[in-house]
Order: structure tokens, then C-alpha cells, then sequence
């Protein structure tokens, strides 16, 4: 069984150290998914791996044999490279390029045989390269050729593939084949695959195992549950993303959420009543803006109640499918009045959340200005043969302002923003105010609401 | 789909690799010949064909050699015969030197004399001639001897320059082959300006051509090129290799610094030896490996020797033509291959654009 061992390797250009005490260990079927921003180090650790840049210190073992001991014709019998960069001088044809991949099976002055051939026409056949076999390869779009240079790899019959990103230049049906196809090939033929990955969704994907990489040093490896987490990604590559599984491929997937800016603080927080998704864009996007939300009634398993646990928005809670009681409409006015804004987006109106227009009702007693987003007319939403609708014409004569869309409300709050800062109110004062940084603080609010059920 | 076709047109060309190698060889025979009937004398070809059918074994006894003048047979044997010898050996020798820096610099102006080979050897040639210390020696002439040494110890140079770190990137030798030509290309300047009445014979050697050259010459070069244009074949599949870059080369098992290596040193002295004796024939090293490259295709197996042959064919008929065109006068030869040559390689960049890449 061939092993593929680094251990302890520290790369430097000039006096700069690229890597960093880097161990890794790779045995066949592994597919193992190398991640990291840009400047970590993958494509370092990809070289040194494929005797390209020795490294200062630490040693990669091919069967427990330094590869930088051997001949390159030896490591290239058994270890095929997809590089980032694939411009090729000279007017080769596809078929050329491929049987190049035979160069280390072929003593020096071998003519190509049947079998190289054969090896040559599969290689291009799975990878969808064989009906352009004689197109010269710079005629090629980048997709066409980067398959090319994959069928390369695979003429070497190579026991470790090493790919650079390789998906750059592919669309999506070619960047599945050929993913499904490296799949295949490390399953059956146990062959080892390291990639280089910038789509982390594609890594998660595929990949048995995966490093991250974080300034030259290995910042998580293992399985893709241990290396691919909100707060690894958060810490490496500075973006707050969300990680779930998806259940219909069986692979976690990720977000991005956002970059993590310091978010302008509007000192103004917004109860948002929602539901059924309505309100799902508006929480991130209100977030963004800098003011702090909450949100009610929601039922538990809607998709605004995720959302809102996600980004640790406090919500007044209901049990699925459940009409809102009486209880829980007495928390959610106790949350509501703690807000400066009410903000109703389009929700669809059935018997069992009528009470949440009766809430936006009592918040306008309260005197707290309320806008209510119509995207889609009520009668289209009505489910309660027009008692939402008269609630609502009767929520316009009380002052509740109207507005289209989610643009509309955002650019009415900044002017409601302005006309408070005028009156210079003492802020801080306000209660239900929340920064963001206090998010964590905020995880156990839903659990209040939802006590009230 | 017909991969079969696909299949059996690649296995094809191996035969039509052949072909193409025995029409060179034959077409490259037949200018010779012509070559020989060409020039201020005029020799008919029955006697032209007398005289070499002396001078073999077998033939000599089939044919009538007593008709054959003395006078002509001193024209043919020693001047024509050693000057066609000469526009083979140099025109094969600049043009495999092309096919084998092109190959390994990627860059289409690559040439023969890219790494500083034509100065190098200007500044022997000239430094002989300044001094005036040309004589012969053992039966070559010391500005063949010197042009030789100037011209690898220029190669040396330039390579020792690029070294960084015990890797020779190729970006910096190409260059430093260029700056060490430039500066090179001065100190022949000042040795022409100090030249006085022998800056003649500089400028006539720097146009270069075949003026007198003699059998003793072509002994002294042509080990150096033909075991050279040989020894370089052993690498051809690897400069196929190295059209995908030198990391990925080495990724296929190609030792690229070994092979650049002696690639470098090989086709340095094939070119300074071509240069030697023929001084500074331009064109040849450059537009042969490219025009071969742009009918044949880039593989170097068969691009190699068919560039060689091509580029003997090419110089040799050149040759006959500027001993003709405005005789008696004799015009430099590479006013020749640069006149021939330019436009029809820029028709054939005309004609095959979209295909055409480096």
C-alpha cells in the first residue's frame, strides 16, 4: 500500500517562511481537500508535495522514501500534478498533450504504443476530451483545456493526483463530472486525491478529509464536520458564513454571511412581525444596517424563526402550527413595546396569526411608528375572507405607513433616523437596544420567548 | 465516434515522419547538385558529374574520367564542393540551434544566437583580425579558432550570470544573453573603430558567408555539428515536454534542469561552430525552425531533423544565389536568406494566423 506521509515541513521564499510544521498523512481512497484564503500556503504545500519546491525543513515520504531523493521520472510514475496554470507553448493537439502524460511509462526513444494509446483515448474519453482530440490545444476555450490537462494527469495512471484549483475554468456540469469522476477514482482505484479548493461548498462535497490552512500553519484538519465550522471559517478566512448540512446531497454546505465590517450603529431597534420567510431577507439586511431587531410571533419551524435563530435575533415563540395564544400575544406586545419601529412585512394571513395585526394594532396605541411593507396585495394573502384586509385598511387609518418594498422602508427609517437626532433624545436610554457584538448575549432571548408558550 | 480514425492518423504519422525526412534529404542532394553547376565559371553538368564520379571508388571505373579539365576540377573540388559541405553544415547547425532555444525559452525571437553565440564570436573574430594574428593553425585559420572559443565562453558567461541559486531560471538567461550581446556588440564597435585598414576585413567577416573556405574547415566543424545535432535528439520528447512549462515538465518525469542544461551546451556549440566559419548569417536560426514548424507541426521528433534539413536546403540554395545574382560580385549571403526568407514567412504567418501560436 503506497503512503503519502509530509511531516514537519517548513517552506520559505527568501527569508519568508510560507509553511510552517505542516504534517499531513494521506493513504489510498483518501480525498483529502486542502482549503485556505489566498496567501495560506495551498499552493505551497502543493508543490513541495510534488517535488516542485523543496522544502527548508520536514520531509515528504513516498513510501517511507523522501521524494526528493528519488528521480522526478520515479515520483512521476506514481504522482500525477493538475497546476493552477495551464498555458501551453507550441500547437500541440489534445491527443499530443495527453500522451505526454506516458512520458514517464516510455524509455527514451519508445514511439508510442497500442497501449499508451489506450491509456491516452480512456483518459480523454471519461473526461469529455476525446471529440476534440486533434483541435490543437491553444484553440481550446479554458474549460476544454483545463479537462485536458486532467486527462494528462490521468494518462500517468498516477497512484496521488495533486490538483491546484482545479475547477477555475469550468462551468457546472464539468466541474461535477469531473469531481464525480475524481470521486470514482478514489474509490475504485484507490487512488489518492488532494485538491486545492477555493469553493469550500465543492470541498465539503467531495472530500473524505480536509486541512485548513491558516498563514503557512495547518489550522484544522480532520474530518469536514471538525474543519469546516462557522467559527474556523470566521477565524480564517474573517468571513461569517453559515454552515448546515443539506440533506439532499448529505454534505454540509456554506454560506457567506458577510465580511465582518463593524456595522454602523443606528441606536434604533426594529420588531419586525413576520413569518412564512417574509421576513428573512429583511433581517439580515436590517442587521447589516446597524439596528438591532426583534421579532414575533413566529411559529417554531418557520423559516423566519431560523433565520432568526441563526443570526440570534430575539423572538416571541409559538408551537408549530399552532394558532397564537393569548399568552404568547401578551409577550410578544411586552417585546414590541421595547422597540422603536414596528416594520409588518407581507405575510400571509390564516385564522391562526390574525392576532399579530391586532399586536401591530396595539403597538400604534403605544405611539411607536409602524411600517407595513405591501410586496404583495392583501387580497392575495388573505386567508380569512377579508377580516385581514379590513384590519389592515383600519391599521392605514390609525397611521401606519405603507411602503413597497424593503429599499422604500430602509430609506423612510434613515429619515425617521434624521428627525431623532434632531430632537437629541438620550438614546442609550432606550430600551431593547442591542449591539451586535452582543449576539452571543442574545442566544438566550428566544428561549424566553419561547417560555412563554 | 471515430476514434479509430483519430487512433490510426496518429499512428500514421511515424510513417509520414519518414517520408517527409527522405523527401528533405532527397531535395537537399538535388540542390547540392544544381548548387554545383552554379557559379562564375560555367561547368557543364556532364563534366561536373565526371569529375565527383572520379573521385569514387566503383563509380570511377564505370565512367570516362580522362575528359575531365584539371581546371575545373579544382573549381568543383576545392571551392564549390567545400562551400556547399559549408552552407549544409551551417545551415543544419543554425537552424537545430533555433529549433532547441526556441523549444527551451518558449519565446518566439529566440535564435541561434540568442545566448550571445554571434557576439562572442564577432569579438574573437575581430580581435584576431585587429591584431593581426591570422594565420593557420594545424590548417584552420586562428579566426575560425578564436570565434569558436569567444563564442562558447560567451555561452559560459551568460549562463554563469543567470545562475541563481543553483537554478538557471530561463526568463534570466534569455536576458542576460541579450544584455551580454548588447554590451559584446559595443566592443566590436571599438574594434572596428580602431581597425583602420583592416576594418575590411571585419565588416566583411561580420556579414559573413563562405568566401574561402576550405576542406580543412568543414573537418574542423563538422564533429561538433553532427555529433551535436544527434546528441540533441536524445532530448527531443523532453522539449515536447517542456512546451508545458518546466514545473509540469518535471511533474512528467523530466529532469528539466539536466536536460536544459545539456540542451544549452549542445546547441551553443553547434552554433559556434557554425559561426566560425561562416560568421554572422542571420534569418536562418531564427524563421527555418518556424516556417518548419508552422507545414510540419510542433513535435520536435520530426521538427528537429526536418528543420535541419530545411535549413541546409535553404542556406545552400541561398548561397548559389548570391554568388550569382550580381556576379562577378558576390553578395553577402544572409542578404540573401533575409530577402528570400522574410516575405515568404510572413505569407505563411499570413495564411496560417489563427493556427499559429508560441
Amino acid at each position: 500500500m503506497i503512503l503519502l506521509n509530509v511531516d514537519g515541513v517548513e517552506c520559505r521564499y527568501g527569508s519568508v517562511k510560507i509553511l510552517e510544521n505542516v504534517n499531513l498523512s494521506v493513504k489510498p481512497g483518501d480525498f483529502v481537500g486542502i482549503l485556505g484564503p489566498n496567501g495560506s500556503g495551498k499552493t505551497t504545500l502543493l508543490k513541495s508535495i510534488s517535488r516542485s519546491l523543496k522544502p527548508h525543513r520536514g520531509t515528504i515520504l513516498l513510501n517511507k522514501t523522501n521524494i526528493y531523493d528519488l528521480k522526478s521520472v520515479e515520483v512521476a510514475k506514481q504522482m500525477a500534478v493538475v497546476p493552477q496554470n495551464t498555458s501551453i507553448g507550441f500547437s500541440f493537439t489534445a491527443l499530443d498533450v495527453v500522451l505526454m502524460g506516458r512520458n514517464p511509462h516510455m524509455s527514451r526513444f519508445q514511439m508510442e504504443n497500442k497501449k499508451d494509446m489506450d491509456v491516452a483515448r480512456r483518459a480523454m474519453s471519461i473526461t469529455n476530451t476525446w471529440s476534440f482530440a486533434e483541435r490543437p490545444i491553444n484553440e481550446l476555450s479554458g474549460g476544454e483545456r483545463q479537462r485536458v490537462i486532467i486527462a494528462r494527469a490521468l494518462a500517468q495512471e498516477p497512484k496521488i493526483l495533486l490538483l491546484d484549483e482545479p475547477m477555475t475554468h469550468l462551468d457546472m456540469i464539468n466541474q461535477l463530472e469531473i469531481m464525480d469522476l475524481l470521486k470514482d477514482l478514489s474509490i475504485k482505484e484507490s487512488i489518492m486525491v488532494l485538491v486545492v479548493f477555493h469553493d469550500l461548498n465543492l470541498a465539503a462535497r467531495y472530500c473524505t478529509s480536509a486541512i485548513l490552512l491558516s498563514k503557512g500553519k495547518i489550522f484544522s484538519a480532520g474530518t469536514l464536520e471538525v474543519v469546516l465550522t462557522s467559527e474556523n471559517i470566521r477565524e480564517v478566512f474573517q468571513v461569517n458564513a453559515m454552515v448546515k448540512k443539506n440533506f439532499v446531497t448529505n454534505s454540509l454546505y456554506v454560506i457567506p454571511l458577510s465580511t465582518p465590517k463593524s456595522p454602523t450603529f443606528r441606536n434604533c431597534s426594529i420588531h419586525l412581525i413576520c413569518g412564512a420567510g417574509t421576513g428573512t431577507p429583511l433581517m439580515k439586511i436590517l442587521l447589516d444596517e446597524g439596528y438591532s431587531v426583534t421579532a414575533g410571533v413566529l411559529n417554531v419551524l418557520d423559516t423566519d424563526y431560523e433565520t432568526a435563530q441563526f443570526l440570534n435575533i430575539p423572538v416571541t415563540t409559538e408551537a408549530p402550527f399552532s394558532p397564537i395564544t393569548e399568552k404568547t400575544h401578551r409577550a410578544n406586545l411586552e417585546m414590541m413595546s421595547k422597540a422603536r419601529t414596528i416594520v409588518l412585512t407581507s405575510i400571509p394571513f390564516g385564522h391562526g396569526n390574525l392576532k399579530n395585526l391586532e399586536a401591530v394594532k396595539e403597538g400604534l396605541k403605544m405611539g411607536i411608528p409602524t411600517f407595513i411593507i405591501e410586496e404583495i396585495p392583501v387580497e392575495n394573502r388573505d386567508f380569512t375572507q377579508g377580516k385581514a384586509k379590513s384590519k389592515l385598511d383600519e391599521l392605514k387609518n390609525e397611521g401606519a405607513r405603507f411602503v413597497k418594498d424593503p429599499n422604500e422602508l430602509l430609506s423612510l427609517l434613515r429619515v425617521s433616523e434624521e428627525k431623532l437626532k434632531t430632537v437629541k433624545e438620550d438614546t442609550s436610554k432606550i430600551p431593547g437596544h442591542l449591539k451586535l457584538e452582543e449576539n452571543s448575549a442574545r442566544k438566550e432571548a428566544p428561549k424566553e420567548g419561547g417560555s412563554n408558550k | 465516434m471515430a476514434s479509430e480514425n483519430v487512433e490510426s492518423r496518429y499512428f500514421k504519422r511515424a510513417s509520414r515522419w519518414k517520408l517527409i525526412i527522405l523527401v528533405l534529404v532527397l531535395v537537399m542532394i538535388v540542390t547540392s547538385i544544381l548548387s554545383l553547376g552554379i557559379g562564375f565559371a560555367k561547368i557543364p553538368f556532364s563534366n561536373i558529374f565526371q569529375i565527383i564520379a572520379k573521385r569514387i571508388p566503383f563509380l570511377n571505373n564505370l565512367v570516362d574520367t580522362s575528359l575531365v579539365i584539371p581546371s575545373e576540377e579544382s573549381i568543383i573540388l576545392q571551392i564549390r564542393v567545400p562551400r556547399i559541405l559549408a552552407g549544409i553544415l551551417v545551415g543544419a547547425a543554425l537552424a537545430a540551434a533555433g529549433v532547441i532555444y526556441q523549444g527551451i525559452f518558449k519565446n518566439p525571437m529566440a535564435d541561434s544566437y540568442v545566448l550571445g553565440v554571434s557576439a562572442g564570436a564577432s569579438v574573437g573574430a575581430s580581435l584576431v583580425i585587429l591584431f593581426g594574428v591570422s594565420f593557420t593553425l594545424l590548417a584552420i585559420s586562428t579566426v575560425q579558432i578564436a570565434a569558436f572559443i569567444c563564442a562558447v565562453l560567451t555561452v559560459f558567461l551568460v549562463y554563469s550570470i543567470s545562475k541563481v541559486g543553483g537554478r538557471v531560471p530561463i526568463t534570466t538567461l534569455l536576458l542576460s544573453g541579450i544584455a551580454v550581446t548588447i554590451f559584446l556588440s559595443a566592443i566590436v564597435t571599438i574594434i572596428q573603430v580602431m581597425a583602420g585598414e583592416r576594418l575590411q576585413i571585419i565588416v566583411f567577416w561580420l556579414m559573413g558567408g563562405f568566401y574561402n573556405i576550405y576542406m580543412s574547415d568543414i573537418w574542423a566543424i563538422f564533429p561538433f555539428i553532427i555529433f551535436g545535432i544527434f546528441a540533441s535528439y536524445f532530448f527531443v520528447r523532453d522539449l515536447n515536454i517542456l512546451a508545458l512549462g518546466e514545473e509540469t515538465a518535471q511533474h512528467l518525469g523530466v529532469d528539466t534542469a539536466k536536460v536544459t542544461k545539456w540542451l544549452l551546451i549542445i546547441s551553443s556549440m553547434v552554433a559556434a561552430a557554425a559561426v566560425s566559419i561562416s560568421g554572422l548569417i542571420g534569418f536562418v536560426g531564427l524563421m527555418i525552425p518556424h516556417m518548419t514548424r508552422l507545414i510540419i507541426g510542433p513535435d520536435h521528433r520530426i521538427l528537429l531533423p526536418a528543420s535541419a534539413i530545411t535549413g541546409a536546403i535553404f542556406l545552400v540554395a541561398c548561397d548559389a544565389v548570391a554568388r550569382v545574382v550580381l556576379a562577378p560580385v558576390e553578395l553577402p549571403v544572409g542578404v540573401i536568406t533575409a530577402l528570400c526568407g522574410g516575405p515568404f514567412f510572413i505569407y505563411l504567418l499570413r495564411k496560417k494566423k489563427s493556427k499559429y501560436s508560441l
